[in-house]
């Protein structure tokens, strides 16, 4: 067991590497000077000085080595520079926005969970019945919704037609609870809506698998109870697949919270992220890429970990 | 004895141990230093358990696998010193059956197609001399021609069998190795298979090496017999004085542990596990069962000792009372 | 079976009109609308819909219906553009990887893990940053993000294609490397890679159209749906027909390819669409009149048929019909017969395990409580059946690597079957748990109960089962095939094991013993019940059946048996006595005796009558065929009869 997550964690970190090595370079593959392509963005002209600033700025002067060696010492020490635009320090901004669009996911995550394992495991038990076949063709027309859509219509019909919510916006939970959980509502139930249908059909297919096994029929011929049957040897071991899953999820999730953020006017990492790639504040724009990569190892990480308690098996 | 179709000499072979990353186990040996020879139109039985190696010794000796160590001459060619063209070309003589005959069909390739690529990669039957030597195959593996136009999963079972035996000898091999050609089939169908590589070794004098875990069929069916256990050779002679007069201890086991419908004089029950190949027990490697083991048999790997003409075993006792006396 | 040659599979009809409707309205956009795009009319904002503009006009005046017709162009051509990039790009390299190694298998491993650890959106974000939005960008970024997916099933699917005997065979063979992968490993990793291509173009089109939403994709002006949404945002209040628009044409389109993939994954894996075997509810479905029992029976089937629901379309197949059996109390009563002759579902019936589209159709169960009642489980309530499983009647299966739940301790499991029947302390039930497991020959048997199933060797874990199935000291044991999967000297420990527990069970035990191997039912059975396309055809004593068969099939199934011919050798030019031909199917049984096609002694009469189990004068055997001794005095009563002569 310490063997394994010994061998994961040194996977992660070399991953880590990797990725933090390939988002620096990303610049430098493309022929032609850097800072002049920052400035150049719609086809406009770039003076001579204002390319020195930048090139002084982001360190483009200095040997290419040193430059990357600076880069990785700053991202270990969460100093990722000056943005190009407001001149804050990003990790500043990142370390003050990243726990808005935590918390975003988690409550998403949480409403997924809480409805996406329940209607699963009942669909797959039951296949070809009625509620699985409404749940299931619901769901079919649900997981063809982007999320930004479902955000939009949300909006429309939440805050403008019935007037329940406010569109969107944010204020901290220390000033106002009350409110900062009715502006939470609608983007969480956004997100949570999008997890509910993926959990809900990894979990049906997972449970609908397992239930043929030969254990499970083992399980039923020792005279146990239908119930424990169901939790200990169908959904017991569903679980696995369902955590994968979800853990890839969440992965994704980083990055396309960023829609459902700008939809909702949530201050997460996304309006941050957005701004920067318009502006092209390459600094910024890499920070932000490199912490959420960052987690998502972590995430994938932690996955593993669980996975292989879940599963003993797999701690070869 | 006449001039050896197949000789191996010292073959080795292990795999990659479990695990990945920097903790990756050792290799595991699962051939370790195996001689066989099969003369033309000889039929040589191979047995053993799961886990003895009788599938990796079986693509070995075809070079599908490439050995660790030790050689395999073909027809008097080391096998080892062929281009990859002149292997190609070599495999016209070599063939292999498979277990399963659910696998071992292309499900999207007619019965034609099969045999026609068969012939193709070697050249042979081209034009219009194809249609009849399609028919005369479906023959020789009585199945009627009618079928060549069929898709596998129209097939039951036994009829897959004898379409892969059919794509085997398609290039007129003059050696076939039958990994476990039976095994997958109920009785009734295993009969009427077995039947139909004998007839054929009868017709066309090829030579098989056959592998099997059923000690009667590679009895009824093979000449010489080889009895493998965790990757080395235990014993090796004729069929019938290996299976009626088994000289090894292990070879005893399995005879006695076989189900037949007379009780068996003499029973020979074995205890404990099959030890895993990643760590084989030293010196001999069956002395963990065997019912006869004393201190010395871990000293050292027992050598295989002639008992007679084309007799062998790998045991350092020879006060055992077996039937080999 | 996958394609049927040349028809298009019935499943995929209604997906596919769709989604040609939906790309044949997109690309016939200059037929159905003869606005333009991007022709602003600021008087017109926002204007309703009329016969000109039948989806009104965007806050630019725009016509709607066009753009959202050529906004679908872009759309689609930009997904289908970069999905097929990508598909090419990452199968390439996966198959390359898969079959060739090397630099190949590095790229096609490593490479797409790097990309995976970005998330989508972002890694487009960075690639747009650099180069800035536009439709030539966006093709790129998708490809660049899609191809590791393929790359890897193409991988995977490779190397599970590979391991297949078939492309070992061709290896044999001699054919040419470069054929095998075209010919012979391509066509079969196609299916699987067309589904990802549908999962794929589905997802370019939501991040296509999330960026173009965020400004970050198609450029102005040119259409595209993403950015329609965006636009019509600010105006929704007074305008939401200019969200529900684009919204609409984005869910359907992405809802048509979904649907065409997961159509396109059932019909090339048809496994999938079935219910499967369903073990977990077994439930009772119709009351029975109540089951009885002759005195010295532990069970019995009576006129037992089984049938398959094959659909509205089909007639039900008789799986098994018209059993009766007898599993005299204390005796071990073998099943033998050949694949597919029914053993395991009449034994299933017995258990009342029968999975749920196989129903008893005739015929009673009747099964023996340790209290004296009798009981048949399928037509018990299920709540009422869990007491009897377990604790009056166990059973063993063939596949003790998969019979046990891989991720529950042994312990675990064997105390879950004790506590379900007994009321004892987790101490107590440890300890009787571990007694159960010693007695079963398992060493060590304290470490073992607290082993992982995998951590154990089949045999061990084939005694395992057997000493959880007799924990509660049933009075029946079932055991379908346990030794079938072992090794010979592993099957010879466990079935003297087996008959060692029956002589000690102070309760006594009777035993269901089932297997396709005459050798080992010789070792363990009093008596043999042999059976043929799901009906039985002899039965009596072992060893009257054994030594002196007189139905033709079982005479056949002896002769056929090289461990029963120990004189016989091929190279002295004997042949088994192999009986020609195979089973029928159950749906398509001669008229006549079912075996009548296969069977050496045939003759016209066999066609004409359906032969039933004959029993000898002394009622303790009884053969199915009408030239056996014992059919002879029931049919020269027949023959007596005048209509018949
Ligand atoms: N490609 C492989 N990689 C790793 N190990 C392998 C591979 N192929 C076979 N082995 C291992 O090598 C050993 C011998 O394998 P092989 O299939 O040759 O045995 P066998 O005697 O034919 O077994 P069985 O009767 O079960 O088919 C087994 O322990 C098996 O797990
Ligand atoms: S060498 Fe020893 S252990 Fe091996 S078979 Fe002979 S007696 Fe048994
Ligand atoms: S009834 Fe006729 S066909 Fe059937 S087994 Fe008897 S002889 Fe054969
Ligand atoms: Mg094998």
């Amino acid at each position: 067991m310490i063997r394994f997550a010994l061998n994961k964690g040194l996977a992660a970190l070399l991953m880590l590497w990797i990725v933090g090595t390939i988002v620096f370079a990303v610049l430098f593959v493309v022929p032609g000077d850097p800072a002049e392509l920052l400035l150049t963005s719609d086809g406009a002209v770039a003076s001579q000085e204002s390319v020195e600033s930048l090139r002084r700025q982001m360190g483009l002067d200095k040997p290419l080595i040193t430059q990357y060696l600076d880069f990785l010492a700053g991202a270990a020490r969460f100093d990722f520079g000056q943005s190009l635009i407001d001149h804050v320090p990003v990790g500043k901004t990142i370390a003050l926005r990243l726990p808005r669009t935590i918390e975003l996911i988690l409550a998403g995550l949480f409403l997924g969970l809480i409805t996406g394992i329940p209607a699963g495991t009942w669909a797959g038990l039951r296949p070809g019945r009625s509620f699985d076949r409404v749940v299931s063709a619901a769901n079919a027309v649900l997981i063809s919704v982007p999320g930004f859509v479902t955000g939009t219509l949300f909006i429309y019909l939440f805050a403008q037609v019935l007037r329940w919510l406010p569109a969107g916006g944010y204020v901290s939970f220390a000033s106002d609870p009350l409110l900062h959980l009715k502006l939470l509502t609608l983007p969480a139930i956004t997100v949570g809506l999008h997890l509910f249908s993926i959990i809900f059909r990894m979990t049906r297919a997972s449970v609908l698998e397992m239930r043929t096994h030969d254990w499970v029929r083992t399980a039923v011929a020792k005279g146990l109870r239908r119930k424990l049957v169901v939790r200990r040897h169908v959904v017991r071991n569903a679980l696995g697949p369902i955590v994968t899953v979800v853990g890839l999820q969440m992965g994704i999730l980083l990055g396309s919270t960023v829609l459902i953020e700008f939809i909702y006017n949530w201050p997460g990492l996304s309006g941050y992220l957005v701004t920067a790639v318009q502006q092209r504040d390459y600094p910024s724009v890499r920070a932000v890429i490199l912490v959420v990569s960052a987690l998502f190892i972590l995430i994938n990480f932690m996955v593993e970990m669980l996975y292989s308690v879940l599963d003993p098996r797999i701690r070869l | 004895m006449s001039r050896a179709l197949l000789e191996v000499t010292g073959l080795t072979k292990s795999y990659p141990g479990s695990g990945r990353g920097i903790f990756r186990k050792s290799r595991v040996p699962v051939l370790r230093g195996i001689d066989l020879c099969i003369a033309p139109g000889e039929v040589l039985g191979l047995v053993g358990e799961s886990g003895s190696g009788k599938s990796t010794l079986g693509k070995t000796v075809l070079k599908l696998i490439d050995a660790d160590k030790g050689t395999v001459r073909f027809d008097g060619r080391d096998l080892a010193g062929l281009s990859k063209e002149e292997l190609r070309t070599a495999r016209k003589d070599m063939q292999i059956i498979f277990q399963d005959p659910y696998a071992s069909l292309d499900p999207r390739k007619p019965i034609r197609a099969v045999l026609s690529e068969a012939l193709d990669t070697h050249n042979l039957h081209t034009g219009e001399r194809r249609e009849a030597r399609l028919k005369e195959l479906m023959d020789m593996v009585g199945l009627s021609p009618e079928f060549l136009g069929r898709l596998p999963h129209e097939f039951s079972g036994g009829q897959r069998q004898r379409v892969g035996i059919a794509r085997a000898i398609a290039v007129e091999p003059r050696f076939i190795v039958a990994d476990e050609a039976v095994s997958a089939l109920d009785v009734s169908i295993q009969a009427q298979v077995l039947n139909l590589l004998a007839d054929l070794r009868a017709k066309t004098g090829i030579s098989l090496l056959f592998i099997s875990h059923d000690l009667s069929v590679v009895r009824f069916i093979s000449d010489r017999v080889m009895v493998l256990y965790l990757g080395r050779v235990m014993e090796i002679g004729p069929a019938d004085d290996v299976h009626f007069k088994p000289a090894h201890p292990y070879t005893a086991a399995l005879v006695s542990a076989e189900p037949g419908l007379k009780p068996k004089p003499g029973r020979v029950r074995l205890t404990g596990e099959i030890p895993s190949p990643a760590n084989p027990p030293s010196g001999c490697v069956f002395r963990t069962r065997c019912p006869y083991a004393m201190d010395a048999c871990a000293a050292e790997v027992p050598k295989l000792r002639r008992l007679g003409k084309t007799r062998f075993s790998a045991c350092i006792r020879d006060d055992i009372p077996t039937g080999a006396q | 079976m996958p394609f049927s040659r040349f028809s298009f599979p019935r499943r995929l009809i209604v997906a596919s009109l769709l989604l040609l409707l939906l790309i044949g309205s997109m690309f016939a956009a200059p037929l159905l609308t003869s606005a333009d795009p991007v022709q602003i009319a600021v008087s017109k904002r926002l204007a309703g819909p009329s016969w000109a503009h039948p989806f009104g006009q965007d806050e630019f005046g725009r016509d709607r219906l066009a753009r959202v017709l050529y906004g679908g162009q872009v759309s689609l051509t930009v997904a289908f553009l970069a999905s097929f990039i990508a598909m090419a790009i990452g199968t390439f390299i996966g198959l390359m990887g898969a079959y060739f190694r090397g630099l190949f298998e590095f790229i096609a491993m490593r490479v797409s893990d790097v990309v995976l650890f970005f998330p989508p959106i972002l890694l487009a974000l960075l690639v747009v940053t650099i180069f800035g939005p536009g439709v030539s960008t966006m093709v790129a970024v998708l490809a660049l993000l899609y191809f590791p997916s393929f790359s890897r099933i193409a991988y995977s699917e490779t190397l599970r294609v590979s391991a297949l005997d078939f492309v070992e065979a061709a290896r044999a063979l001699g054919t040419k490397p470069r054929r095998i992968v075209v010919s012979t490993v391509l066509p079969n990793i196609l299916g699987a890679i067309s589904v990802q291509f549908s999962l794929t173009a589905a997802a370019a089109i939501t991040v296509e159209s999330g960026l173009s939403f965020l400004g970050l994709g198609v450029v102005p002006p040119a259409p595209s749906w993403g950015q329609m949404i965006r636009g019509a945002r600010g105006f929704m209040e007074q305008d939401p027909l200019g969200i529900f628009v684009p919204c609409a044409a984005l869910c359907v389109t992405i809802y048509a390819i979904n649907l065409f993939c997961d159509r396109l994954r059932d019909v090339l894996d048809p496994k999938g669409m079935e219910d499967g075997k369903d073990s977990v509810s077994p439930a009772g479905r119709q009351t029975a009149a109540p089951a009885k029992l002759d005195t010295d029976s532990a069970a019995e089937l009576r006129g037992l048929t089984l049938s398959l629901n094959r659909g509205k379309r089909e007639a039900p197949a008789e799986l098994v019909r018209d059993i009766t059996l007898k599993l005299r109390r204390n005796q071990c009563t073998a099943l033998v017969g050949e694949s597919g002759s029914g053993k395991s579902l009449t034994s299933l019936a017995l258990m009342g395990l029968l999975p749920s589209s196989i129903r008893p159709s005739a015929g009673h169960i009747a099964i023996e409580r340790k209290s004296g009642a009798a009981v048949d489980l399928v037509s018990l309530a299920a709540k009422e059946a869990e007491k009897v499983r377990g604790d009056d009647i166990a059973m063993i299966f063939q596949e003790p690597m998969t019979s046990l739940n891989p991720v529950l301790r042994v312990g675990v499991q064997m105390v879950e079957a004790l506590q379900a029947h007994r009321k004892v302390t987790p101490e107590e039930a440890r300890n009787r748990c571990v007694a159960a497991l010693d007695r079963v020959g398992i060493p060590e048997a304290e470490q073992r109960f607290d082993s992982y199933p995998h951590e154990l060797s089949g045999g061990m874990r084939q005694r395992v089962m057997i000493a959880m199935a007799l924990l509660c000291e049933p009075k029946l044991l079932i055991a379908d095939e346990p030794t079938t999967a072992l090794d010979v000297t592993i099957q010879a420990e466990i079935i003297d094991l087996l008959r060692d527990l029956r002589a000690n069970q102070d309760s006594g035990l009777s035993m269901l013993f089932i297997s396709h191997n005459l050798g080992i039912v010789a070792d363990i059975a009093d008596r043999v019940v042999v059976m043929y396309s799901g009906e039985i055809v002899e039965e009596g004593p072992a060893g009257d059946i054994l030594s002196d068969p007189h139905h033709p099939y079982t005479r056949a199934l002896l002769e056929s048996m090289p461990s029963l011919h120990e004189e016989m050798h091929s190279s002295r030019g004997d042949r088994l006595g192999a009986i020609g031909g195979t089973p029928p199917l159950p749906q398509a049984r001669p008229s006549g005796c079912a075996f009548r096609d296969r069977c050496p002694d045939a003759k016209d009469a066999c066609a004409a009558t359906h032969p039933g189990l004959y029993p000898s004068q002394d009622a303790l055997r009884a053969v199915r065929c009408i030239f056996a001794p014992e059919a002879s005095s029931f049919l020269k009563e027949a023959c007596d009869e005048p209509c018949v002569a």
